[in-house]
């Protein structure tokens, strides 16, 4: 208790409030833009903070984080596009409602989830840190395919209509993450010659193209007059909606699928690309009307609204409590404390103590400006969409081209997301789900590295993946997941 | 219809303006070589470790990243691009602009990649800049409570059982060349496990999973104090100032010595007043007291090399890996 308040007084003057909120506004705007991503607003300002003190310095980086990985609920609500992966499930039901003029709702219930779910993470965080990263530690190769394999089979959730075409969207997806040098031994595959190719695909190209290209590309076949306008006018829709009832009326939902998040962002190299997924399909398959998701309902977006921000807190636990970052924001972030002279380990709390839980306040007080700033915000966010929207998506593509071509400054980046920008609505004109592919591209290189890295450690045995405990039961579940899918797909055959 | 006309022209004004502004910089950079050494930098660098954050070279380069950044007037942004032993990001350089705004900071890592042919680029398709960071702290670690008590132990154990101790590494990095060695001085045979780059090790051996972890002594110290982790010994001439009471591979009866160091390096075709400046910022940088005390608590040394010493290293240690890598295909 002590340490908190030490760490309190390190964060409580006007100098680093106004760092944390200048950070979470910036991080807001990072995450809202597509092609625009936390990762990147961290990485701008990484440099910047190693002119401040360390508590200041991570205070900075926090506020961005966390203002980073909210941000992307704005597009994925108002416009279908998902601005970061941790938005992808936010749009399934977010937009569908906003269509139904409820925008004002659906950004009250994502507003609400983020931050609670939020602060539940930070919470466990502060608590329960170092036990939780020596579960993380017995996580090995074996135990993280049966994971990815687990993850796969979540496919079926999210092939509306067909299973065969989900199926065969995730196929792509896993082929798409096997294009450049192989894992392991870098044999380059499907480069067919190409340099470029050699680097492979990167996520963040995929993922607008497929999902932001697209839509926009169906916008302008569409040429219907802009919804927005129609709607002018409805209050409705403008409407601050604080439905906090919503949220906690059905409690199960919202800490199942924070503690998901937790739990998903712990595991280093998984992340919060994946956390909003698996807690957006469970919610799904728990619910007593699953039908009723992707048509706007309130429990959908709650999932993956709560997941995506519980996943922070999660992947920090490994960050600070032994040094290894789970995700590309992390990786940052310990870059950021090792110029400040704070080597992040199993000693970072003796050593340093009260700047650890300056780090907490900062999150907490992050996350706090992170809900302020969103509810002032919403009633002009829903103006956005008076914008016509052939003055807008010109502005959004162009912004995706940058993002591409930031990744990694290489201009293949960029013609890389016009490529899937053109598969992502060919899919859709042949009503191929697009999530299966993402899954598949994101778990197709983990499951791959741990199947190969897991084969050395049993020099070419199979069993131990299917033998230690943590991958049986995930394995297990996995096999439920199958024969779940199977089943209602028997009972709708049956009926019909 | 019209809609879609000016939407489609705004689409096309857009991009364009963009191309149009990536041209003109880019020319404005390379252009005209004079101009760009006595001006350099104008801009900020972008810094390229093909290696993992929260790594030795990941560590190494940022913090000498942010005096050369003092040195040099503008930022130095360090970008991790990893993958197979770190010739992903060593391809990304060598295919930059030769600008000067495009560095490589890298580690003997490259000698070995191009040994075990996992690329063809070496240190003679960049301009060197040089060398102010060594590690000679290249050691075997192995959890507290491991049965494994020393090299002597370790031999005995791995001849008695062949192929039973696992033993990380990074397929085509350093400790790969390192265990080759080992096993064919010693006579032994490892379980050699790929589990990534360095954090990735660390986690691996806190998670039990893998038995022994070569890796820099400096970056596991902390862990070593902690009481998690033991050295089994460091590969280097003399024990380290830092850590005395390791002993080296020597004193225990296997003869392996390696050194490891922390080059810069621009693409080839840099202008020659670029490197030039880049390799003064070196120089005052390893000059600098601070910074050698902020190096030393990571058991490393500061001293500079300037880019012909650079080059005599490189080839010197590219015969002496061939060598070793010839007599254990063997």
């Amino acid at each position: 208790m002590n340490l908190f308040i030490e760490g309190f007084a390190l964060i409580f003057n006007f100098n680093t409030i106004l760092i944390i909120l200048a950070g979470v506004a910036l991080g807001l705007v990072f995450g809202s833009i597509p092609g625009l991503t936390a990762t990147m607003a961290v990485a701008i300002c990484l440099p910047i903070s190693f002119g401040m003190d360390a508590a200041n310095g991570m205070a900075l980086l926090m506020g961005l984080y966390i203002g980073g990985v909210s941000g992307g609920m704005i597009p994925a609500i108002l416009l279908n596009l998902p601005g970061t992966p941790s938005s992808i499930s936010t749009t399934f039901d977010g937009y569908p409602m906003a269509q139904k003029g409820l925008a004002g709702r659906a950004f009250g219930l994502s507003i609400i989830s983020s931050f609670f779910g939020g602060l539940i993470s930070i919470i466990i965080l502060m608590l329960l840190s170092p036990p939780l990263a020596q579960v993380a530690l017995e996580f090995g190769p074996f135990e993280y395919f049966a994971i990815t394999m687990f993850a796969l089979t979540l496919i079926s959730s999210l092939s509306e209509g067909s299973l065969v075409k989900g199926l065969i969207a995730a196929l792509i997806g896993l082929t798409l993450s096997f294009v450049g040098a192989a894992p392991i031994d870098s044999y380059p595959r499907w480069t067919f010659g190409v340099d470029s190719l050699r680097a492979g695909f990167q996520l963040l190209p995929v993922l607008i193209g497929l999902f932001a290209i697209s839509e926009m590309l169906k916008v302008i076949e569409d040429r219907k007059p802009d919804i927005a306008k129609t709607k002018d006018g409805n209050s409705e829709e403008t409407k601050v909606g604080f439905p906090l009832g919503a949220v906690f009326r059905k409690p199960v939902n919202f800490i199942r699928s924070t503690l998901m998040g937790v739990g998903i962002g712990i595991l280093p190299g998984i992340g919060g690309g994946t956390a909003n997924i698996i807690a957006y399909v469970t919610a799904k398959r728990q619910s007593k009307t699953p039908e009723k998701f992707g048509e706007g309902i309130d429990d959908g977006v709650i999932a993956s609204e709560s997941a995506n921000n519980s996943a922070v807190g999660g992947a920090l636990v490994p960050l600070i409590s032994l040094g290894i970052p789970g995700d590309t924001v992390t990786a940052m972030l310990l870059g950021g404390l090792m110029i400040h002279g704070l080597q992040a380990g199993p000693l970072l709390f003796e050593n340093n103590g009260p700047l650890v839980y300056s780090i907490f306040v900062s999150l907490l007080i992050a996350n706090v400006f992170m809900a302020v700033l969103l509810l002032s915000g919403m009633k002009g966010f829903v103006k956005l969409l008076s914008i016509p929207k052939h003055y807008l998506y010109p502005v959004i593509i162009a912004l995706c081209v940058v993002g591409s071509f930031g990744v990694n400054n290489r201009i293949f980046d960029a013609g890389a997301l016009i490529f899937f920008g053109i598969l992502g609505y060919l899919m859709i004109k042949g009503k191929f789900p697009l999530t299966p592919l993402i899954l598949g591209f994101i778990l197709g290189p983990i499951a791959e590295v741990n199947l190969r890295r897991g084969l050395q450690m049993s020099s070419g045995d199979f069993m131990p993946f299917l033998t230690q405990p943590i991958a049986a039961v995930f394995w297990i579940i996995a096999i439920g997941s199958i024969a779940f899918s199977l089943y209602k797909e028997f009972k709708k055959t049956r009926s019909s | 219809m019209k809609k879609l006309f000016i939407f489609l022209t705004l689409v096309f004004m857009v991009v364009l303006a963009g191309c149009n502004n990536g041209n003109a910089s880019s020319e404005g950079e390379g252009g005209d070589s004079a101009d760009a050494g006595a001006s350099y930098p104008e801009q900020e660098i972008n810094v390229v470790v093909p290696a993992g954050a929260g790594g030795d070279t990941d560590r190494n380069t940022r913090v000498t990243a942010e005096y050369l950044s003092e040195e040099l007037g503008q930022e130095l942004i360090v970008n991790n691009i990893t993958g197979s032993g770190g010739t992903v990001g060593v391809d990304e350089v060598n295919n930059a602009e030769a600008d000067g705004y495009t560095v490589l900071a890298f580690h003997n890592s490259m000698i070995i990649n191009d040994i075990l042919g996992l690329t063809d680029v070496n240190y003679e398709n960049f301009e060197l800049v040089g060398s102010i960071v060594q590690d000679n702290g290249n050691a075997f670690i192995v959890n507290a409570d491991s049965d494994i008590q020393d090299i002597e132990t370790l031999i005995e154990m791995a001849q008695e059982s062949p192929g039973e101790i696992q033993v990380a590494t990074e397929t085509g990095a350093f400790t790969h060349l390192q265990l080759l060695e080992f096993q064919e001085e010693t006579g032994t045979e490892f379980n050699v496990v790929d589990v990534g780059g360095a954090a990735d090790k660390t986690t691996a051996l806190l998670g039990d999973q893998i038995d022994i972890i070569p890796t820099q002594q400096g970056l596991v110290q902390e862990y070593i104090d902690s009481g998690d982790f033991r050295s089994l010994g460091v590969m280097s001439e003399e024990r380290l100032e830092g850590a005395p009471d390791t002993p080296t591979f020597t004193e225990q009866g296997a003869d392996i010595v390696y050194d490891k160091f922390f080059f810069w390096a621009f693409p080839e075709g840099t202008p020659q007043e670029v490197v030039d400046k880049f390799t003064g910022a070196l120089e005052s940088v390893a000059n600098n007291e601070e910074f050698q005390n902020e190096m030393s608590e990571f058991l490393v040394d500061v001293s500079y090399m300037n880019p012909e010493e650079t080059q005599q290293l490189f080839e010197d240690r590219t015969e002496k890996y061939s060598e070793i890598y010839e007599q254990t295909q063997q």
